[in-house]
């Protein structure tokens, strides 16, 4: 088996349709597809929107499809890398219990996805999260998956637990208050883990931070996620802030998405 | 009341435990050290095929059992320096290079297609291996001096025989013609006499021998 697998080779069964972020970023069909990310449409997902329950159900395929690459990343890291100085086995044993969160992740969010009558393969996948997790410097990897995207799914996590209490859907504020815990732990693990790894490496510190904001910057088109009331996905400072993230960090990606939404065609 | 002056013997009637055991520290150091290897290139290697398998049900599965060994490995590394051995890499090493040739094998399949290859070098060759040795190991040391590494070795082998269970089902459902069945038992051959050539995920001696030495006959 190959050290670091191409993201085009991604092992998937028939019902999944790849897509690319141009692909999808250019869809003519733009607004009228569900969970679309077309200005007319950015507003907070909440159950009184008039597309607000097929946008949740298209979030909720997402989370599927985001949680099964999380996981490949995982794993992948387990792999890729020798343990070494620049990989302590602690962290490798980190990745292989985030390889068994995403692991339920993608059981619990396919049971959702169904419970909220979502088919597997409905909504295409794209494969952005796990490019990011292709990294070839595993501090860069840490970086851009365990604090870029998985601080992104406690933002989802959170804004989906809120969709189901104002559904008043226990099942789905269960679930997602549950993944949301784990995400903490993840994102609190890269946090720790880019601190430990370039605690002598300024350098290499602020390279990982810069390729973090690349990760942050590709999720905040449009501001898709802020701090706006009219944000789609609401950006959570309190978990943020468990999970290892300094007020200064939150701020500036609160005004990355600010940015994002004034360059946005409107 | 309670007469608190009777005496009692120290070990109840029912605990048949020994002092004697097969292994000294020094052996069960680098016993531990061999299975912290395997563990560690286990978890790796299921990690890795995460990414490489299309049946859903599969892929989750190896993504769950990954942490289950690197737990294991994890349990193993934390008993090391109990066993005097403060530098755990030091015996974090395979038994020998027959061994490391095993898992080189194990791990060689990637394609798509190949995910009976994967499951059956885990699931049929490796895990009864090591059950195998760990069993072995658990009941030939001391469950006195050495009892530390036995609860370690009991609670892996509560894992160990799950995780076979379920791999075992994952390739029986897997399989539906006879050419696949040839594909598994080719590829289980393959590997079990590279297992053969290493002597076990411990080498020589993983499960003990239970041959005896006979007198030469005049």
């Amino acid at each position: 088996m190959r050290k670091i697998f191409p993201a085009e080779e991604l092992a998937r069964d028939a019902r999944f349709i790849r897509q690319t972020n141009e692909q999808r970023l250019s869809d003519p069909r733009g607004p009228r597809v569900a969970g679309g990310n077309a200005s007319e449409q950015l507003a907070k997902l909440t159950p009184g929107l008039p597309n607000g329950p097929d946008r949740a159900r298209a979030l909720m395929h997402g989370i599927f499809v985001g949680e099964i690459q999380a996981l490949e990343g995982a794993g992948r890291t387990c792999w890729d890398f020798e343990v070494g100085e620049d990989v302590p086995f602690a962290l490798k044993l980190d990745m292989a219990r985030q390889c068994w969160d995403e692991s339920r992740h993608c059981e619990i969010s396919v049971a959702l996805a169904e419970h909220m009558g979502t088919e597997l393969g409905e909504f295409a996948e794209n494969g952005l999260l796990y490019e990011a997790s292709c990294n070839p410097d595993p501090v860069l990897r840490l970086t851009g998956v365990n604090r870029a995207l998985e601080g992104l799914a406690i933002d989802v996590f959170n804004t989906m637990k809120e969709f189901g209490n104002l559904a008043g859907d226990p099942v789905l504020e269960f679930c997602e208050d549950w993944m949301l815990a784990d995400e903490v732990t993840h994102v609190k693990m890269g946090s720790d883990w880019l601190r430990r790894l370039t605690e002598n490496d300024k350098e290499r510190l602020e390279k990982a931070l810069e390729f973090q904001k690349v990760v942050d910057r590709l999720f905040s088109f449009n501001g898709f996620r802020g701090e706006d009331d009219d944000s789609p996905i609401q950006l959570t400072r309190r978990f943020r802030e468990l999970a290892g993230f300094t007020d200064d960090e939150i701020d500036e990606i609160a005004d990355m998405s600010r940015e994002a939404k004034a360059e946005a065609p409107s | 009341m309670t007469n608190t002056k009777r005496p009692r013997e120290p070990f109840a009637p029912w605990d048949r435990r020994t002092l004697p055991g097969l292994f000294d520290v020094d052996e069960t150091a680098e016993r531990v050290g061999h299975y912290k290897w395997v563990e560690t290139k286990l978890f790796e290697a299921l990690g890795g095929w995460v990414a490489t398998v299309p049946e859903l049900d599969v892929k989750l599965r190896l993504g769950t059992h990954c942490y289950h060994h690197a737990w294991h490995a994890d349990l193993f590394d934390k008993r090391l320096p109990e066993l005097r051995e403060m530098k755990t890499d030091r015996l974090t090493v395979p038994a020998n290079d027959q061994l490391v040739a095993f898992f080189d094998a194990m791990t060689e399949p990637e394609d798509a297609t190949m995910t009976i290859e994967k499951l059956v070098g885990v699931y049929r060759v490796l895990i009864p291996y090591k059950i195998a040795a760990y069993t072995y190991h658990r009941n030939a040391t001391s469950e006195i001096t050495d009892m530390p590494t036995v609860r370690i070795l009991d609670f892996i082998l509560q894992d160990e025989f799950n995780d076979w269970r379920e791999g075992e089902m994952l390739i029986q459902s897997m399989i539906e013609t006879e050419e696949e069945i040839d594909r598994a038992m080719n590829h289980q051959l393959k590997l079990e006499k590279l297992m053969l050539a290493a002597g076990g995920v411990a080498g020589p001696g993983s499960i003990g021998d239970p041959y005896v030495e006979m007198p030469e006959e005049n």
